[in-house]
């Protein structure tokens, strides 16, 4: 019934709602809550990508033109600069409010909920490294296991093209083949510009520049670039080694191609994708500049995600899911002791486990795993057959197969 | 096992791709040309081959319905998407075209109708030269425009020109070049990188062996 699928929704809505408020507040961050309206001028005034004629108007009596909130960051910004200075130099706020853009397709929602946050603080490789961390680890929460986190730089692309006088239709016309990574054409166009051979052969590069973080920076090695671009670069790496500290090594994508998609966005950005869901679900970077438009300079790091994705995500893993148990433990009575204690770790890391003596073969759910538990052996089964020593040895195989996450061992 | 989902438009194009395919060993047995199945597999299991519209390809990619299509570059011209374009396949090669009676001074005319299944297409090339137009979106013999007065002339895909010829009409101007594309959802590429990349160096190494 469509009433108990509407339930449905809205029940899976709440929860990831409360996986992510939770999460984040292990990290230390503060709820905060904006106004529904703010001034068509606040956003008339700077520089963001979100489009004047996306923006809900509302007139009040005395004829002032207010919009319904298009956005969280950049009013929380401003109100941040209006305390005019008495601030303490980190703030870890996270929200959860509807946004609303109007959409120029028809069954597309105009109000969205969005949960994110934003952690205000000087520019650091350590800051950044541990938003995004924070953005893999909520993703986590919600269920996906296959989290890649994109790391791209905002000014990038920007500084590369900064002295080369291009008009506003050859900077759209390159960002768009940077962007399809349309690497067939993008060399014929550089081709057309009268423009620095090494500058060309890095744009010409530039869709390449993507994949596991170590080939790129390897790749990087040989290309010759100005030394804001190389600062860039290093910034980047930097950031990455901590990443990788996290244990977050294979979630991690680095994508120099990636362009600034919120027009305020100035250092390290990011999108996550999760298995199986074809949009991203989650979009973040650093936007240090953004304070300066309204006069001071409080730089800030931050990340949102659209909850309704992370709903139609999560739905879709479960129906593409094949198991629904990840593991069946089988024991002889002998062994009853040891198999209650390996269901109670197992069940403990999050795995979904059934466990059954063997003397009652009973007609189980299929399982990714089973486990025989005799009185002679333990043995994994899977396509073949593992025998095993102790609990680790498990778990090693396991995670070796399934590909759980690195940090939760 | 994960598949990768592949979209493409039944025809000359699928059949070209499949052969690339097959000299990197990857082969799909239950395929005949009189079949009507829309889901294939290969015979190794790893490739779930979709045929869908051609319009449809880079909307299945967009969404994530496929990971990978294969889909001509004036689909993507007259309406782009969200998605990679890592290769061209050099196959389907054709011209995108302005066509009309003989003689037509298609530069001279201060208004053109245009007849057309890329209307977008066509109407970004002559705003580009600062022709006025009226565009009147067609979905197939398009070469009947003109010939009942409905449109000046025609923007379409010409290959061979022989449809053209027989109805008394000619390319006046040629807008681009076109050829068949590889387009990747930019999240498969994200979470599938490697299966992706697989699959492009299959394709890559039919190319080459055809050249």
């Amino acid at each position: 019934m469509y009433s108990e699928i509407l339930a449905n929704e809205h029940e899976k809505h709440e929860k990831i709602i409360g996986t992510l408020s939770k999460r984040f507040t292990t990290y230390g961050y503060k709820r905060i809550k904006t106004s529904a309206f703010e001034r068509y001028d606040l956003y008339s005034n700077v520089r963001t990508s979100i489009n004047q004629n996306e923006m809900i108007k509302v007139i009040d009596y005395t004829g002032e033109v207010l919009v319904l909130r298009p956005d969280v960051t950049i009013p929380l910004t401003q109100q941040l600069v209006q305390l005019n200075g008495n601030l303490p130099e980190e703030m870890r706020f996270y929200y959860v409010q509807e946004v609303f853009r109007q959409t120029f397709q028809e069954n597309e929602k105009i109000g969205k909920t969005q949960a994110g946050v934003e952690y205000y603080c000087p520019s650091s490789p350590e800051a950044d490294a541990e938003t995004i961390m924070l953005a893999c680890h909520a993703l986590r929460d919600v269920g996906f296991s296959d989290v890649k986190i994109e790391i791209g730089y905002a000014g990038f692309f920007t500084e590369l093209i900064a002295d080369l006088q291009l008009t506003c239709e050859q900077t759209a016309k390159l960002k768009t083949l940077i962007q399809a990574k349309n690497i067939v054409e993008i060399g014929p166009f550089l081709e057309q510009l009268s423009i620095d051979q090494t500058v060309k052969e890095v744009l010409e590069q530039l869709p390449l520049l993507y994949g596991a973080p170590a080939h790129v920076f390897e790749r990087l090695l040989n290309l010759q670039v100005s030394d804001s671009v190389q600062q860039a670069i290093e910034y980047l790496q930097e950031t990455y080694k901590i990443v990788e500290l996290y244990g977050l090594k294979k979630h991690i994508v680095i994508d120099l191609g990636l362009i600034n998609h919120m027009g305020y966005y100035s250092g390290i950005i990011f999108q996550g994708y999760v298995e199986n869901f074809g949009k991203p679900v989650l979009m973040g970077g650093r936007y240090d500049a953004l304070s300066e438009e309204f006069g001071i300079k409080l730089p800030a790091v931050g990340f949102a995600c659209e909850i309704d994705s992370l709903v139609k995500a999560a739905t879709h893993k479960e129906l593409t899911e094949r198991y629904s148990i990840d593991i069946t433990v089988f024991y002889e009575e002998s062994r009853m002791k040891y198999a209650i204690d390996i269901t109670n770790e197992l069940r403990e890391r999050e795995y979904r486990v059934i466990s059954k003596p063997m003397k009652h073969p009973l007609q189980i759910q299929d399982s990714l795993y089973t486990i025989h538990l005799t009185q002679q052996q333990n043995q994994l089964i899977e396509e073949e057959t593992t025998e095993f020593v102790d609990f680790k040895h498990l778990l090693d195989l396991i995670v070796r197969k399934k590909g759980v996450p690195e940090w939760t061992i | 096992m994960d598949y990768l989902t592949v979209a493409m438009a039944k025809g000359r194009t699928a059949d070209r791709a499949m052969d690339f395919l097959e000299k990197s060993d990857v082969r799909f047995s239950d395929f005949t040309d009189e079949s009507r199945k829309l889901v294939i597999y290969d015979d190794k299991q790893t490739i779930k081959l979709i045929f869908v519209k051609a319009v449809d390809v880079p909307v299945y990619v967009e969404n994530g319905a496929a990971d990978v299509g294969i889909v001509g570059k004036d689909v993507m011209m007259e309406d782009p998407r969200d998605v990679y374009e890592l290769l061209d396949l050099g196959i389907g090669r054709c011209k995108l075209a302005v066509a009309g009676f003989p003689g037509t001074p298609v530069d001279e005319m201060p208004f053109l109708t245009v007849a057309s299944k890329y209307p977008a297409v066509a109407k970004e090339y002559f705003d580009k030269k600062g022709i006025r137009t009226e565009m009147i979106k067609l979905n197939g013999s398009i070469e009947l425009a003109p010939l009942i007065g409905m449109s000046d002339v025609i923007v379409d895909i010409v290959e061979t020109g022989t449809t053209l010829k027989e109805n008394g009409l000619v390319v006046l101007q040629e807008i681009a070049e076109v050829s068949a594309r590889l387009i990747v959802n930019k999240a498969s590429y994200a979470t599938k990188t490697a299966d992706i990349q697989q699959f492009i160096k299959d394709m890559r190494e039919g190319l080459e062996v055809r050249a």
